[in-house]
């Protein structure tokens, strides 16, 4: 029991990091970034290269991660997005084709057979009759810090509030002297940067290969949706309610169950409840 | 109608050309224009459902898997005749077809495409785990019984398959359904002003995706002989299905098609000159490019070229 409730916590947190980046880009740009897995792939790997492969230290590790996530990110932005101007259905093809060469492109440079992290902080903590690993404890620490971090900067510096702002209405953003273009860029960095560091963690926890990308893609998606577009303490619940039901189907039923019941939580309340348990968002 | 005798001549220009091909290309390159065959088939389904209503799906595999996997199930597990098990195949993708279209009542645009993946990924998951006696588990089925032999039998089996749905779609477009069903697609809040029954549109062209999609899928899985959930529940499976409606051209007959033959030509031409993993990075990159430069596809970019053509013959003129 105690088992059940630790590990929940421990993956619930995970998962809300996870689906942060995906929340931020879809509540300014209105944009399914289905390439967001892609993220966290690319996270992985540039960790996996630079420390495993070069032994450069753990956190230049998750930096670099941070930095090339970012980047991708940014072109990302530029080169499909704002080509695109704002179709949305284009955009979410495109994202998907490049999510797909982006797995063509990892086969292509460390192929195609999956890679085991070391874990970033090694050990065990028993507590009860739990076992706990430091990797996925500090996982869930450092995502409960990034995720408060970037609420303190959404609410309270520049910058976040002009994201607020273009989110709720970009016309008005745009009278009132900010850049919605230059909000934009920065947001995709910002979710770029966000997504490569929850990759890191989460291939620490499961591990790395080219399709790794669309289960941490439709967890998000889970998240965003069923939780509500906009609504921060939603999908904090959410990420719980996945988090606790994966480990439940897990320890309990029978482990390759676990994703099951996340699909069927994205269908009934999509059909049932479009606006999302928690949301406020009109369709 | 809008029919005229134009398209009739370049409809049955396009079947004697086909027909004839296996006297003049080799046996390998038929083969390759059987998936190309298969891959129209699934494309002129998502374009029936997607390209023409709007609502666009991103679970096409999984009404293709239903069909394959009921086809091969009840032949290979229970012994029944092909000539029984397709037509079943194609009612439990219809069963299935409803399941997927009680979402498209109430959400569309990105929730709806959202909806459907969720559809794939739990089918892939499923498969796996319920009943591994009749699905074969992860590792699926092989050994199913095929409905023809060699090269050349198969080839004039998918093309007719494929040539049979494309005039069907071709003709049904043309009448006033295909019209209110593109008027969806456009505005379906002025349709349904204008007094028609959008609920039973949208049902109508969410049956026929399925129909084509489960005859497809189970022709298909008796031409490879085996099936198994990777291969079809696949990211990979569904960007080929969209991307070869899109690059072709969506909302049209002859656009999925022309997209089908050109990703399989160009997959298998690339083939030579990368061998390794690069021809799947190239091949993604020329399919994003293209749908980038111009999102309706080539038969526009075609169409385009060809009125320009027509301008400047005309401009030249006396």
């Amino acid at each position: 029991m105690s088992q059940i409730i630790i590990q929940g916590l421990l993956l619930s947190g995970l998962y809300a990091l996870i689906a942060v980046g995906f929340t931020l880009i879809f509540s300014i740009g209105r944009v399914l970034n289905l390439a967001y897995g892609a993220y966290l792939m690319i996270g992985g790997y540039v960790y996996y290269h630079f420390t495993q492969v070069l032994g450069m230290p753990q956190i230049a590790g998750i930096l670099l991660a941070a930095v090339f996530g970012s980047v991708i990110g940014i072109l990302k932005y530029r080169l499909i997005v704002k080509t695109l101007k704002g179709d949305h259905v284009a955009v979410e093809i495109s994202t998907l084709i490049l999510a797909v060469v982006i797995q063509a492109g990892i086969v292509l440079i460390f192929n195609d057979s999956s890679k085991i992290l070391h874990p970033i902080v090694p050990g065990v903590w028993r507590i009860g009759g739990a076992t706990v690993t430091f990797n996925i404890l500090t996982a869930a620490l450092a995502s409960w810090a990034i995720i408060i971090g970037l609420y303190l900067f959404v609410r309270n510096t520049h910058i976040g509030r002009a994201m607020q702002a273009v989110s709720m209405d970009v016309k008005g953003a745009a009278i009132s002297g900010v850049d919605p273009d230059r909000i934009n860029l920065i947001t995709w960095g910002i979710s770029g940067a966000l997504g490569a560091v929850a990759g890191v963690f989460f291939a620490s926890y499961t591990q790395l290969n080219p399709s790794m990308w669309v289960a941490p893609l439709i967890i998000a998606v889970a998240v965003v949706i069923v939780g509500g577009i906009g609504s921060i303490i939603g999908s904090l619940i959410v990420a719980h309610i996945i988090g606790f039901m994966e480990i439940i189907s897990t320890t309990l039923i029978a482990a390759e169950l676990r994703g099951v019941f996340t699909m069927l939580l994205i269908i009934g309340v999509l059909v049932l409840r479009p606006r999302g348990l928690f949301g406020r968002e009109e369709l | 109608m809008g029919i005229r005798w134009q398209h009739i001549a370049l409809w049955l220009a396009f079947i004697v050309f086909m027909l004839a091909l296996p006297e003049l290309v080799s046996k390998g390159t038929l083969r390759t224009i059987i998936f190309a065959n298969f891959l129209a088939i699934f494309a002129i389904s998502w374009d029936v459902l997607s390209g023409r209503t709007g609502y666009i799906s991103f679970g096409h595999p999984f009404l293709v898997g239903i069909g394959a996997y009921t086809s091969a199930i009840l032949s290979y597990r229970f012994g029944f005749p092909i000539a029984a098990s397709i037509p079943l195949a194609v009612i439990a993708t219809m069963i299935g077809g409803t399941l997927f279209f009680l979402p498209a009542l109430r959400i569309r645009g990105s929730y709806f495409a959202l909806v459907t993946l969720a559809f794939m990924e739990l089918m892939y998951q499923l498969v796996q785990v319920i009943r591994p006696d009749l699905t074969g588990g992860t590792r699926g089925m092989s050994g199913i019984e095929t409905i023809t032999r060699g090269a050349v039998n198969n080839y004039y089996l998918s093309f007719s398959l494929m040539i049979i749905i494309a005039l069907a779609m071709w003709l049904v477009m043309k009448t006033r359904l295909g019209t209110a069903l593109s008027a969806i697609g456009m505005n379906e809040e002025s349709v349904r002003g204008s007094g028609l029954d959008t609920t039973k549109l949208k049902l109508a062209a969410f049956m026929i995706a399925a129909f084509i999609a489960g005859l497809g899928g189970a022709f298909y899985v008796h031409y490879l002989g085996s099936i198994a959930p990777r291969a079809l529940f696949d990211i990979n499976f569904l960007f080929t299905i969209i991307v070869a409606a899109l690059i072709g051209g969506a909302s049209t007959i002859i656009g999925p098609m022309i997209g089908a033959f050109f990703l399989t030509f160009l997959l298998e031409y690339l083939r030579p000159v990368l061998p390794g993993a690069e021809r799947y990075f190239i091949y993604g990159g020329i399919a994003l490019i293209l749908y980038m430069y111009q999102p309706k596809g080539i038969y526009e970019v075609a169409k385009q070229g060809w009125s320009r053509l027509r301008a400047a013959r005309a401009g030249a003129g006396p």
